[in-house]
């Protein structure tokens, strides 16, 4: 494999959407392709919401055994496969964390050995950048504050109950805050894609 | 800043208006637990367009996992998917082989494959799609297989679900328990009456006690129930239901029930 030129980004992209349609139907082989070229993303993932390796290792486990089973919910007219699964890991990691089996972030994730600073997304796939351009834009129109909360939620697996908490507000103030920000976000998302 | 923020306390709702596309986002964004967490779960499971909503709000939140540092998992993270794909597309092949689902197995031959089959949990994890429902769905379609749910600690408080799929129809019954209150919430999706035939849902013990009725299902709606403690000291983890058909009004009295047409496993949420 480290022999091999490292193929562009469009290419890594065409081969996962190719190998997500032969899993789909029915072609085991395809399975060890698309955890070849996605795992270290969706690692990261899992570590980030879980914050403990073995948690992470366990939920990627099942992330992969998952999609193995079910291939055919993956709907290519709608995402990016690496879009797809990155929310698809995401989502198993946060059901791993509700269902209680692990205190958010038990372990800081600095001690999970990630890869090395200068080259974090080397072997990482990324989600197409024009979507990317819009969400980001689209956060750095709301104020400062909903902004990190929305972000905290998001990168750090945070109940309302936990960001009230951590913010020291009511969880009615905290509620009222995300919500209006999560209003004005799918107004502005909605705006980019009416455009 | 854009606009004036009310940090008044206990402001709850703020003017905000909780709509779908709102509780969507929040579950997306991960915000929901507990009952809010369920009740989106089932939502999606019978709202097409909530299921749209929380896969659009996925969609545009994915970028953001750029931001998450990748991280290389330890090899034996693939040798253990490996083997568990295997197991599984082996007791796949052995499973499909007991329970073609030809409706012609009675209730009994079912306890007794649920106590061969019950080590296997039946996830399908959660997804964009209207069919994702908790942590648990029981796929029937040949050449799907289950998966080994990960381990769960029983919290006897946690409500229930079990999602059963009829054959390959894209049918399906929801069904929810809520231990507090006792009630069982059964939406029969999809299901329509032929005016010959009425469904019938069983409550199979996981530990091999006789099989329960739960009642007649109600095409296309939802009903609630609340069960008689000779039930609810069944319902459990590894607790399964099982939908037959039957003449109208159910089972006969003393007659043997009629075909099993579909089949599916309760799981904590």
């Amino acid at each position: 494999m480290a022999a091999r030129p490292r193929p562009s980004s469009d290419e890594a992209r065409e081969a996962l959407r190719d190998a997500m349609a032969r899993l789909a139907s029915g072609d085991q082989a395809a399975l060890e392709e698309i955890y070849r070229a996605t795992r270290v993303k969706l690692f990261g993932i899992c570590l980030r919401i879980l914050g403990d390796r073995k948690e992470a290792e366990d939920a990627l486990q099942d992330v992969y055994v998952n999609l193995w089973q079910r291939a055919d919910r993956y709907d290519p007219t709608r995402a990016s496969p690496i879009a797809w699964l990155a929310a698809f890991a995401r989502n198993r990691a946060i059901d791993r964390l509700r269902t209680g089996k692990v205190r958010s972030n038990a372990v800081p994730v600095e001690e999970a050995a990630p890869l090395a600073d200068e080259t974090p997304l080397a072997d990482m796939l990324l989600v197409d950048a024009e979507q990317a351009a819009q969400i980001h834009k689209c956060l750095a129109a709301l104020d400062d504050r909903t902004q990190g909360h929305i972000r905290a939620a998001f990168f750090e697996g945070y109940t309302y109950a936990q960001l009230a908490e951590v913010a020291d507000v009511p969880l009615g103030t905290m509620k009222s805050w995300i919500r209006r920000g999560l209003q004005r976000l799918r107004a502005c998302l909605e705006a980019s894609e009416a455009a | 800043m854009s606009g004036p923020e009310n940090t008044t306390p206990e402001t709850p709702e703020d003017g905000v208006m909780r709509d779908d596309p709102m509780i969507a986002a929040e579950w997306a964004l991960g915000l929901l637990e507990g009952e809010e967490l369920l009740a989106a779960r089932g939502k999606a499971a019978t709202d097409p367009d909530f299921a749209w909503r929380k896969a659009w709000w996925d969609d545009w939140f994915a970028p953001l996992t750029d931001g998450m540092t990748g991280a290389e998992p330890g090899n034996h993270v693939w040798d253990g998917i490996a083997a568990r794909v295997a197991h599984q597309a082996e007791a796949a092949q052995q499973t499909a082989a007991t329970v073609s689902l030809e409706p012609a197995a009675p209730a009994a031959n079912v306890v007794m494959l649920e106590t061969r089959v019950r080590r296997w949990q039946w996830t399908a994890g959660i997804s964009s799609a209207a069919a994702a429902v908790a942590l648990a769905l029981l796929a029937f379609a040949p050449g799907r297989s289950p998966v080994e749910a990960p381990p769960q600690i029983a919290a006897t408080t946690a409500p229930m679900v079990a999602t059963v799929p009829i054959g390959e129809t894209g049918l399906r019954l929801d069904v929810t328990y809520i231990p507090e209150t006792e009630r069982m919430l059964v939406a029969a999706i999809g299901l329509t009456p032929d005016g010959v035939h009425d469904h019938e849902l069983w409550l199979v013990p996981a530990d091999g006690g006789a099989v329960q009725s739960l009642g007649v299902v109600t095409p296309g709606e939802v009903r609630s129930m609340v069960l008689p403690a000779t039930i609810t000291a069944k319902l459990g983890d590894g607790a399964s239901l099982v939908l037959t058909r039957e003449p109208i009004g159910g089972k006969p009295e003393g007659q043997d029930a009629g075909p099993v047409v579909a089949k599916g496993a309760f799981t904590r949420v």
